[in-house]
């Protein structure tokens, strides 16, 4: 057991929970405006790929992250037309995107090199500025969230769209606002995934973090300080089945696989108000209609 | 004042659009038709900048599905887990119940059967019986883990969505335990399940599961449109407040739906595995559960043309196979032909429907 | 006092039938609470609506304060301080009153810690005498207070014009006095204030002025309170002559007793008696609000009863189980035809089987063959059987779902506001079809709005006001008591 809680793993947890923490944090301002981005996993691959083709283009991995954050706005931009302005179903919308970015990044990354010859390796960053980088991130959505208007009408429309419209706000601007905001932060995730100490880019690189992301939202119940703080618990989770997959101890290491999803299934057995699930979260306004 | 009026549309590009919601038969066709024709037009330029000759390339491709029977019976195989998986689905988003657990329901129905056939005290039994004693398990389990998200559902209104999701982890997880200790096949170096041996679907390599896949098309086809269930799940989809007036309580009617969408996952789970794999393996979800989803969104959610989505998706992936062994195509071109049928069929499938 | 606002000539159609303003003048002036009073329908809530932003005229002209208005949206009023506050709250309920006066009002860019927020309501509320917890999500707020909240948030914004849309109708009698003398402090501070309401009781006990409209039109132009009495006011809104046209009376019915409330009670409603007999209609009067959706929802058996029972020939009726309700023959026509009785993406055919069809259905062209009979029968005008819904005209609409109800000889008719929002042909057609079913021997019980209506069709009348039924009118109708009823409220 004591090779489980080393200092060793606390650094692979957080090594682990970094990308995941900074994808969380956006989808938590898209959901908490009231828009479901199922499109996180394929944000956070294109974002991937900007990062690392901007590194190589540039040379220094900060221009990496900066090219991740752009490439997550724009994606942002797409899914906010189909989601919030075209009002396509956001379930259908955002699996197709995910689906459409795990195909178009690997084929542009093989457009760039061929088989046989390495991807260069990028110069990467230290997993410290990376979490600076999380912990900014964390206070910028918290202070916004909380502390600022734009971030209470933000909440407001996750919650009682027909009220905000009411009061003269534009709903769907609002949300397409938080949807490219936080399909930025999942860009710069994906970015910060391959800039650090991955240093390279693969096919299906993000390997379903964003979808963990998505579930850590939930267990986060919305709140970016919890976030943060699910996404280390997340990643203890996982750097201990990875650990224990090295060791011979009759503990299932699988436990640790299921184990943030099962206690995010316990902890939505609370009436669905009370774990402050956005009231409209998923469901696409439309005046007159509430 | 309780009168629902109905929004007056309010943009030139609505009015343009609601002459396509007028004509729902023929946008239900015309939509999935060019957006494969789109994708397969992009794929043909993005072929040609790498120096291929689309129109050979394509060639080749239709080639390797019509021009051989290998061709012809891969296709049937990729398709089978589509055409039952994506069935469900059909049945459940008709009633607006948007599931993305089949992935796992698909796992949890292959396991469930394969413990059944290889390990445990049934092990013995004769090989048909183990097979559906097999399948049946295997439809429980994928229902059973449908039923839990629609438990949470209804009992503590969890969305359905995220936690079908969730579950798709949790089964993931039993799968790689099971694999390792579970059913573990003691003899093998690598994790795995034993093989189910005489458990297995008659036929091969194209399995009698190809089969049921194609009787239950049209099984499922006389549900949706001859039965008062099939008309349940209409209203749910429509208005669950007209169904709690007129018929049943919309909980009743999204329980069975959800149940229904899990058999059908699981139930491919274990086809699979008894006609195809043999026994189960850590690499054995391969996301049918989520390409079913676009199966069944590319189908018009109905029975017929889900049949044909999934087969010209099994096509495209056959052919493809076959064609990059003769031109040298980027592998990942037939994810991304794929990916843009997908993105096409969404964009022209909201567009259409902009006026409902 | 100088003219707060003034409209001329407003007119506003929705759809064929009658328009809902016909040529409206109105003038508001400051330092007074203005009633305006009328029925349903009677276009009171429009015409204040289109005060306040949330609507356009077809026709005519809105003055504020000296200036005509050109921009027709909440925001421009807003800033003109024209403030209303409607019937169903627009308040965000998980955020606290604070929180909703800060997005309703938001002075920068950042939002207030939370004891500013909440010395922000006490400020106001104490100002304005409206209490309000200010650190409780409003989700947790009583109704009053919630009310109280909508109306400091319009204060909050300077409303020079405040607008109340029955404000009383969600208030205990407390509450009600309260807010009528909160009411006469703002406009004593040099405001405008609007009541709309169909109360007498508040009228008298506190405005200066009075409108009354009927049907659209002004019947009384801004009298003062004190030059009437409730018999006037009451003659006023429902009319003193009852309308020609309506279908000839029928015989007395004399059947056994088939429905029968014993004592029932849920939510807004009081404990309830009635009975209605075989072949009889009963007429259920009352603006909306008084208890007329929860009597539906029992009728209907959408919600049991809190208290007391509800039977049909003896049995009690069926709660949340809608086949075994139609298999006793009970037909429900639902007030809100959109949300209960149609599903719009569906056919024609389809509609007509809800709720009625064997487990096994025949093909489509079958079906739509047999739906065919039925739909020409009702004259249900649509390109053909297998049509959406959704592509119906307001009457086409109910006479499918007429269609649906009243075949197979029902036992008992619930017909909820069944000719609202149709043309005087459907209308007739309407009435006359669910007068078949009594003359068949069902039990009708028809919530209405049209006094006209009911007074041709039913053969006894009970009216709903503030949660309680009267004891049951009988013909020849007197229209006076009826409107006194109607208008009764909360007072005696």
């Amino acid at each position: 057991m004591d090779t489980l809680f080393t200092l060793a793993t606390l650094a692979a947890a957080i090594r682990l929970a970094i990308p995941v923490a900074m994808a969380a944090l956006g989808e938590v301002l898209t959901e908490r405006s009231g828009v479901l981005n199922l499109g996180l996993e394929g944000t956070m691959l294109f974002g991937a790929l900007a990062g690392y083709l901007g590194t190589v283009a540039t040379g220094t991995p900060w221009l990496g992250l900066g090219s991740g954050l752009a490439a997550g706005a724009a994606c942002g931009l797409v899914l906010a037309l189909f989601m919030v302005v075209v009002r396509a179903d956001q379930i259908v919308t955002g699996l197709a995107f995910t689906l459409f970015a795990v195909s178009a990044t690997t084929y542009l990354f093989e457009l760039n090199y061929t088989i046989g010859e390495p991807p260069p390796r990028i110069p990467s960053l230290d997993m410290i500025e990376l979490v600076v980088i999380v912990l900014v991130a964390l206070g910028a959505v918290w202070f916004l969230l909380a502390r600022t208007s734009v971030g209470l009408v933000l909440s407001a429309a996750g919650d009682a769209p027909g009220a905000v419209d009411a009061m003269g706000y534009r709903v769907a601007r609002v949300r397409s606002a938080a949807t490219v905001a936080g399909c930025a932060l999942g860009g710069l995730a994906g970015a910060m995934l391959v800039c650090g100490p991955l240093g390279l880019f693969v096919q299906n690189v993000t390997a379903g973090r964003g979808w963990v992301a998505l579930a850590l939202v939930v267990f986060a119940r919305w709140r970016p300080g919890y976030a943060v703080a699910g996404a280390l618990l997340f990643g203890l989770c996982d750097a201990a089945q990875l650990r224990l997959q090295g060791t011979a101890t009759a503990i299932p290491y699988e436990i640790f696989l299921a184990l943030p999803y099962l206690v995010t299934l316990v902890a939505l057995m609370v009436r669905a108000r009370r774990t402050g699930t956005p009231a409209a979260l998923a469901v696409p306004f439309v005046r007159g209609r509430s | 004042m309780t009168i629902t009026e109905q929004p007056t549309p309010d943009r030139p590009v609505d009015r343009l659009l609601s002459g396509a919601a007028e004509r729902p038969g023929l946008a239900r066709i015309a939509v999935p038709a060019l957006a494969v024709l789109g994708a397969l037009v992009i794929g043909g330029v993005l072929m040609g900048i790498e120096g291929v000759a689309p129109l050979s390339a394509y060639g080749e491709v239709v080639r390797g599905v019509f021009g051989r029977t290998r061709g012809l019976i891969d296709t049937a195989i990729i398709a089978t887990p589509l055409v039952l998986i994506g069935l469900g689905i059909t049945i459940a988003y008709r009633a607006r119940v948007f599931t993305i657990g089949a992935e796992g329901q698909y796992i949890a129905g292959a396991l469930a059967g394969t413990a059944l056939a290889t390990a445990g005290p049934l092990a013995g039994l004769p090989g048909p019986v183990l097979l559906i004693a097999g399948l049946v398990v295997a439809v429980l389990a994928g229902s059973g883990l449908a039923g839990l998200t629609a438990w949470l559902q209804s009992r503590f209104g969890a969305s359905v969505v995220i936690t079908s999701l969730l579950l798709n982890y949790v089964a993931a997880a039993a799968l790689a335990w099971a694999v390792r200790v579970g059913i573990r096949d003691p003899g093998s170096f690598t994790p795995q399940s034993r093989d189910v041996g005489a458990a297995a679907l008659p036929g091969t390599p194209l399995h009698l599961g190809f089969l049921v896949a194609l009787v239950a098309v049209p099984v499922v086809a006389i549900v949706l449109r001859r039965t008062r269930f099939g008309l349940r799940v209409d209203v749910l989809g429509a208005n669950p407040e007209v169904l709690a007036v007129t018929e049943v309580r919309p909980a009743i009617t999204r329980m069975i739906v959800l149940l229904v969408a899990g058999g059908f996952a699981g139930l491919a789970g274990f086809v699979e595995v008894a006609g195809v794999t043999g026994r189960m393996t850590p690499a054995f979800a391969t996301g049918y559960g989520f390409t079913a989803i676009i199966v069944a969104l590319l189908g018009g959610l109905r029975p017929l043309g889900v049949l044909i989505a999934a087969l010209v998706l099994a096509g495209i992936t056959v052919g493809f196979d076959e064609a990059e062994r003769a031109f040298v195509i980027p592998s990942a071109t037939v994810g991304v032909i794929q990916a843009l049928i997908v993105v096409f069929f969404v964009a022209g499938d909201a567009l259409s429907r902009r006026e409902r | 006092m100088t003219e707060a606002a003034v409209l001329t000539g407003i007119r506003r159609r929705f759809g064929a039938g009658h328009p809902a303003l016909d040529g409206v003048d109105l003038e508001l002036a400051t330092g007074e609470v203005h009633a305006l009073l009328g029925e349903n329908g009677a276009g009171k809530t429009t015409l204040m609506r289109i005060l306040a932003g949330l609507d356009r005229p077809d026709d005519g002209e809105v003055v504020v304060a000296g200036e005509p208005v050109t921009a027709f949206t909440p925001r421009a009023q807003r800033a003109r301080g024209v403030a209303m506050v409607q019937q169903h709250f627009t308040l965000v309920p998980t955020l606290t009153a604070g929180e909703n006066l800060a997005l309703a009002g938001p002075r920068g860019r950042l939002r207030p810690g939370a004891r500013q927020l909440q010395r922000r309501v006490d400020e106001l509320a104490g100002r304005f005498g409206l209490p309000v917890r200010a650190d409780a999500p409003v989700a947790e707020l009583s109704v009053g207070e919630q009310q109280r909240l909508e109306i400091l948030r319009a204060l909050d914004a300077d409303a020079r014009l405040l607008i109340l849309d029955e404000p009383t109708a969600v208030l205990v009698d407390d509450e009600a006095q309260a807010l009528l003398d909160v009411c006469r402090e703002l406009a004593a501070d040099g405001r405008a204030v609007v009541i709309i309401t169909h109360r007498l009781g508040e009228v008298f006990a506190g405005c200066d002025r009075v409108t009354v409209l009927r049907r659209g039109a002004v019947v009384c132009a801004g009298e003062p309170v004190a030059d009437h009495d409730r018999a006037s006011l009451a003659a006023l809104m429902v009319g003193t002559t009852n309308g020609a046209g309506a279908p000839a009376r029928r015989t007395q019915p004399d059947g056994p007793v088939r429905l029968r409330v014993t004592g029932a009670a849920l939510r807004r409603l009081q404990p309830l008696d009635l009975e209605v007999g075989a072949g009889e209609v009963l007429g259920v009067a009352g603006v909306d609000g008084n208890g007329q959706a929860e009597l539906e929802a029992l009728l209907a058996g959408s919600a049991a009863p809190e208290r007391g029972t509800v039977t049909v020939d003896g049995a009690p009726l069926p709660v949340g189980r809608p086949r075994e309700r139609i298999a006793r023959r009970i037909a429900y026509v639902p007030s809100d035809r959109y949300r209960h009785a149609l599903a719009r993406p569906l056919s024609l055919a389809d509609n007509l089987e809800l709720g009625r069809g064997a487990t096994w259905r025949p093909g489509k062209a079958r079906r739509e063959q047999a739906a065919a009979p039925a739909l020409d029968a009702w004259d249900v005008r649509a390109t053909g059987p297998g049509t959406p819904a959704a592509a119906l005209s307001g009457g086409n609409a109910q006479k499918l779902v007429l269609a649906r109800e009243l075949a197979g000889n029902p036992l008992l008719v619930v017909a909820a506001q069944p000719t609202r929002g149709l043309d005087p042909e459907a209308a007739r057609i309407i009435t006359r079809r669910i007068l078949d079913a009594a003359a068949a021997g069902a039990a009708v019980v028809w919530f209405g709005a049209e006094l006209d209506e009911l007074f041709a069709i039913a053969d006894r009348l009970v009216v709903l006001a503030g949660g309680r039924a009267t004891e049951p009118f009988t013909p020849p109708y007197d229209r006076h008591a009826v409107g006194i009823a109607m208008a009764g409220g909360h007072d005696s």
